[in-house]
């Protein structure tokens, strides 16, 4: 079965495999911890490496091959908070400030799914034992450019969360918290999607010359900080587990059913906008992955009245160990079919 | 040496409350305030602080007695039901009186 070999190639990554060593290390209350300044470290180093990347690769596609898909991207992220809030609040019985803030979740994304996506997709090399046919190399071609989805589609599901909580609020004459603006600010400049588009236009700028002198650094030792960072992912995703019991069994089903769906839509999306199979699956994963570090900073701040415990254990304790173990490989498999 | 009676407010919250709480000191008068990350448990769970967003920070700031009442009764209207948070003054004494 070609979809059990590609889940178990995603599932037996360096990547993967330490995500679960970290979710074990919170389980089992081990000391294990990063410091602060490591974790801000690794994050900029992904943000910084994986955006370089993705501008030298729209300095070569040319723009005009980038606009559309990108363009297509950002209405789906904006789209994702309008079916994912009526499904909350009455299928899920959630009050209305709640169902805004976890569709605005819902709607951004998570840059580390995304990462963790083209990793699956570069699978380099893997030693491949014919006897047991157990590590398959994936090596999916993909538009590197991808990386400007990921940027645009960061913020406007955070910007239409906001305003649906506003609406919802006001209406209940209890508005409080900070103003839209105050979200757009942290939406926008914010320090991933600062970083993020910062350095998609320095690489855009500098081209192929440019990366040829940062290789090294941003390119070959990569995935070693990847599955660092993965490790540490799962000892924050591990603490959270705690208060699945208190999210309730429809955020459970939510949180695994709606990256499917949405998963599936950024795939169609990909293809429909021209882009090839890794391309299409990268923009699947996208759709599907549910932010938790900047959509959680503009909540809090301008709809404090969400409980954080539903958007934060979903996010981080259902949607992304769903998607880095199975959904990558799911998508990839719908992209597959899609294209045939 | 001539010290003035003055409040120490120590507030310690979500990191989340930061920009909040930082604009109600403004609003209330105080003309100043220290910053600094902290770890911890309570009620809300554990702070454990490696992820800067989902951490604990300390806010101290000293202002006048008058002042130091509005504050908190501001912190518990508004404040106290929405974020994980504790607060409380001391008394302090400091030298310079037009400092605070």
């Amino acid at each position: 079965m070609e979809i059990l070999d590609a889940i178990r190639a995603n599932l037996l990554s360096p990547a993967v495999l330490f995500f679960a060593l970290g979710l074990i290390a919170a389980l089992t209350k081990s000391d294990l911890k990063f410091p602060e300044p490591l974790y801000i470290g690794l994050t900029i180093y992904l943000l910084v490496a994986i955006g370089f990347k993705g501008g030298v690769a729209i300095a070569e596609a040319g723009i005009a091959k980038v606009w559309l898909p990108a363009l297509a991207t950002m209405g789906l992220g904006a789209l994702i908070p309008l079916w994912t809030y009526p499904l909350l609040r009455f299928g899920g019985k959630l009050s209305a400030v709640d169902a805004a803030a976890i569709a605005a979740h819902y709607g951004s994304v998570s840059a580390v799914t995304f990462i963790a996506a083209t990793n699956y997709l570069t699978a380099i090399d893997q030693p491949f034992d014919a006897a047991t046919n157990y590590l398959t190399a994936i090596d999916q071609p993909f538009e590197s450019y991808a990386t400007a989805f990921l940027a645009v589609m960061e913020s406007p599901a955070i910007l239409v969360g906001v305003v649906l909580g506003k609406l919802a609020t006001k209406q209940a004459g209890a508005d409080s918290g900070a103003s839209l603006k105050t979200a757009m600010h942290e939406a926008l400049f914010g320090r991933s999607i600062f970083l993020l588009v910062g350095a998609l236009v320095v690489g855009a700028l500098c081209g192929e010359a440019g990366m040829r002198k940062v290789e090294p650094f941003f390119v070959t030792p990569f995935q070693g900080v990847l599955t660092l960072f993965l490790l540490e992912m799962g000892l924050v995703a591990g603490r959270r587990l705690g208060d699945l019991k208190r999210v309730g069994p429809f955020l459970l089903g939510f949180g695994i059913i709606v990256p499917l769906v949405n998963g599936a839509l950024g795939v169609y999306l990909g293809k429909v906008t021209g882009l090839e199979l890794g391309g299409a699956t990268l923009l699947g994963a996208l759709s599907a992955s549910a932010s938790y570090i900047a959509a959680p900073a503009a909540i809090r701040m301008s709809l404090p009245d969400a409980n954080p415990t539903l958007y934060l254990t979903s996010s981080l304790a259902i949607t992304f160990p769903f998607n880095i173990t199975l959904g990558i490989p799911l998508y990839l498999e719908i992209a597959r079919r899609l294209y045939s | 040496m001539n010290l003035h009676p003055m409040k120490l407010v120590t507030i310690v919250c979500e990191a989340y409350a930061k920009d909040a709480v930082t604009k109600l000191l403004h609003e209330v008068g105080a003309h100043g305030h220290t910053l600094f990350p902290v770890e911890g448990d309570g009620s809300r769970g554990q702070r454990p602080g490696d992820i800067p967003e989902f951490a604990n920070i300390q806010i101290e700031v000293i202002v006048r007695p008058e002042t130091a009442d509005h504050l908190l009764q501001k912190l518990g209207q508004d404040f106290f039901p929405r974020y994980a948070m504790v607060a409380f003054e001391s008394d302090v004494r400091v030298l310079r009186k037009d400092k605070f």
